[in-house]
């Protein structure tokens, strides 16, 4: 076992030369290091934070924001091993083809490539997250027969299902650092440094290498590491803080830290009336069926996508809510109407993750202010389009449309303001698209490869690549990318 | 031997309606939903009870109507309106042509609630009438 070593016993003026650098310990950096294990690479890990939090380390993802609310960036994520796995919810459901395409309605839409090539990464991921057997699209026979899904009639918006990573207890699911911890302290070719923050990385006379990346602790300590190649896994947010505080580092075309994203997730967009008053058990929490934890969402279908050009969402049914006399009045006249039985009647609230158009200006540029190691903090500038909005809508009126249709409820919604919406809205925590990925360099920071364009051996791992974001979390879909960037980094010459 | 809900030996589809809306009705109260009565509340006589007929709750429809009427939304007069509704339901039962409405996203929003255009335009001359 190779201890985890801290990085404040490391000699000042040290030079380290691995093969390669991973900087950053979350859910990437780990699989990254798990899947190059028994390699003959010699590789280093550098993780900001210790084992546990530490409000010091943690105040250096502090910065601001203007536009939309949004969380604080010292809030929406974790500084320690494990990364932000450490408050991760283990919400786990993979990307759909859909949104690998070049969508005409979508703008900026496109990855290099398509689900084919993440499918065969797929399982180990879904391992790694330990969110069970894969079912997803094909839990509904088992789940409809633990209790029949509310009825929809043929449409746009289906019955989905997330998986979730596996609970122990009370502890919510699987945090990478203590739950892999003993698995990276076993890895010959691995050594673990804790505390040890990357501040700059340092590029050749020709810009076309990473020479070096320096290391700092809190309290002062410094060394150097010199890699073959290198890996940025700080997650979206900081891996371009950090590009942009070394001068730019991919950064010609100006894209770094654009393109920034996160899933808004707007509380009681609509309330759902079930005519029976029945609803499963699985809208509102996740159950253990078929192997997994599973719960039910609703989902455009891509067809729909198409025609009412929509994004991705996914909705769940939340709480039950308290209906007013117009309300009831509206459900009275809907189910004579229609022959229903609505005697029984009960409403719940409805909540979502919405998928964001991708926009250039919303965007993380640095501040004056730096931090405690000197590194300049970020400021996000955080946007929302009424499209965005308008597009959700429009999805959750057609499941409206298709429940009533099919006599087993109807819809309630709840917001039709931008105002309204802006009041609702809380975000996922999930960092994404500031370091793009597309073929052509004027339209993604990194290549297909996720190497940087132009930097022959610097790479980024991680949901910050991601050029579209689809509506599932990324975590299992990021660590899909991250085994294939490993298989990649395998593939290259010493 | 005689069943006033029987037609020709069989529930007739008029009968079936009225019948299953007085259930909903009743079993609604648990929830505190106004019960339609059911021996009939007298309402002023107007040109247009043939299509306020086919509201099992008027009451309840004219809720639904008066809140269509205070969102904004633009309506034809009365007159028009009801050529537009007999229209619609001259040869088909209000049921069918809610779900030919539903099945062609027809749809109205009423406070948010997504209805049916033809049921809302039922509701909005029951609010007028009732107003």
């Amino acid at each position: 076992m190779n201890a985890f070593i801290d990085a404040r016993t490391v000699p000042a003026g040290t030079v380290l030369a691995p093969d390669l650098a991973i900087i950053g310990g979350g859910p990437a950096g780990i699989t990254l290091a798990l899947a190059l294990a028994q390699t003959p690479l010699s590789i280093m890990l550098f993780e900001s934070g210790g084992l546990d939090f530490d409000a010091a380390t943690q105040a250096l993802y502090a910065g601001s924001s203007t536009g939309v609310t949004y969380l604080p960036l010292d809030a929406s994520r974790m500084r320690y091993l494990g990364g932000s796995t450490n408050h991760w919810g283990g919400w786990c459901k993979p990307f759909d083809a859909i949104d690998f395409e070049r969508r005409n309605w979508v703008a900026h839409s496109g990855w290099p490539f398509g689900i084919k090539e993440l499918e065969p990464y797929f399982a180990r991921a879904q391992s790694l997250v330990e969110a069970g057997a894969w079912r997803y699209d094909e839990a509904t026979t088992a789940m409809t027969a633990i209790a029949p899904p509310l009825k929809l009639a043929p449409g746009g918006v289906y019955t989905s299902w997330f998986q979730f990573s596996k609970q122990r207890g009370s502890v919510l699911p699987t945090h990478f650092g203590e739950r892999y911890g003993d698995d990276l302290k076993r890895i010959a070719n691995l050594k673990l440094f804790l505390h040890a923050n990357a501040t700059a990385l340092k590029l050749s006379a020709n810009a076309a290498g990473l020479e070096t990346i320096e290391i700092a602790a809190l309290g002062g300590h410094r060394f150097t590491v010199k890699p073959k190649r290198a890996v940025l896994a700080l997650g979206a947010v900081e891996n371009a803080r950090l590009m942009l505080a070394s001068g730019g580092v991919g950064n010609q075309n100006d894209l770094v830290g654009r393109y920034f994203a996160d899933h808004p997730i707007p509380r009681d967009t609509a309330t759902l009336v079930s005519f029976s008053g029945e609803m499963a058990g699985y809208y509102f929490n996740s159950v253990q069926a078929a192997g997994a934890l599973i719960r039910a969402t609703y989902a455009p279908t891509d067809a729909f996508k198409r025609k009412a050009r929509v994004l991705g969402s996914l909705t769940t049914v939340e709480n039950p809510v308290e209906l007013n006399e117009l309300d009831k009045a509206a459900i009275v006249t809907a189910a004579l109407a229609l022959g229903a039985d609505a005697s029984n009647a009960r409403a719940f609230s409805l909540g979502c993750g919405l998928e964001l158009e991708p926009d250039p200006e919303r965007r993380l540029t640095l501040t004056g202010e730096k931090d405690a190691l000197g590194l300049p903090r970020l400021k996000l500038s955080n946007r929302v389009s009424n499209a965005d909005f308008q597009r959700y809508r429009d999805t959750i009126k057609e499941l409206g449309r298709q429940i009533l249709a099919a006599g087993s409820g109807m819809l309630r919604l709840n917001y039709d303001s931008r105002s309204a919406w802006e009041a609702a809205l809380d975000w996922g925590d999930h960092h994404l698209g500031t370091t793009r990925m597309h073929v052509d360099p004027k339209q993604g920071v990194v290549d297909a490869n996720s190497q940087i364009h132009g930097i022959a051996n610097l790479y980024v791992a991680g949901s910050g690549v991601f050029p579209t974001y689809s509506a599932s979390n990324p975590t299992l879909n990021l660590v899909a990318l991250t085994l294939r960037l490993a298989e990649h980094l395998k593939r290259l010459p010493a | 031997m005689s069943d006033p809900t029987r037609d020709r030996g069989g529930f007739s589809r008029r009968a079936v309606t009225i019948g299953g809306g007085i259930a909903v009705a009743l079993g609604l109260t648990a929830v505190g939903v106004t019960v339609p009565r059911l021996f009939g509340k007298h309402y002023r006589k107007s040109p247009y009870d043939d299509l306020l007929a086919q509201l099992i709750d008027r009451d309840a429809a004219a809720k639904v109507g008066k809140a269509a009427l205070q969102g904004g939304g633009i309506f034809p007069d009365p007159a028009d309106l009801a050529r537009e509704l007999r229209g619609r339901l001259e040869r088909r039962s209000l049921a069918d042509v809610t779900a030919s409405d539903l099945d062609q996203s027809n749809l109205v929003e009423v406070r948010g609630w997504v209805l049916p255009q033809t049921l809302v335009l039922l509701s909005v001359l029951a609010a007028e009438q009732d107003g």
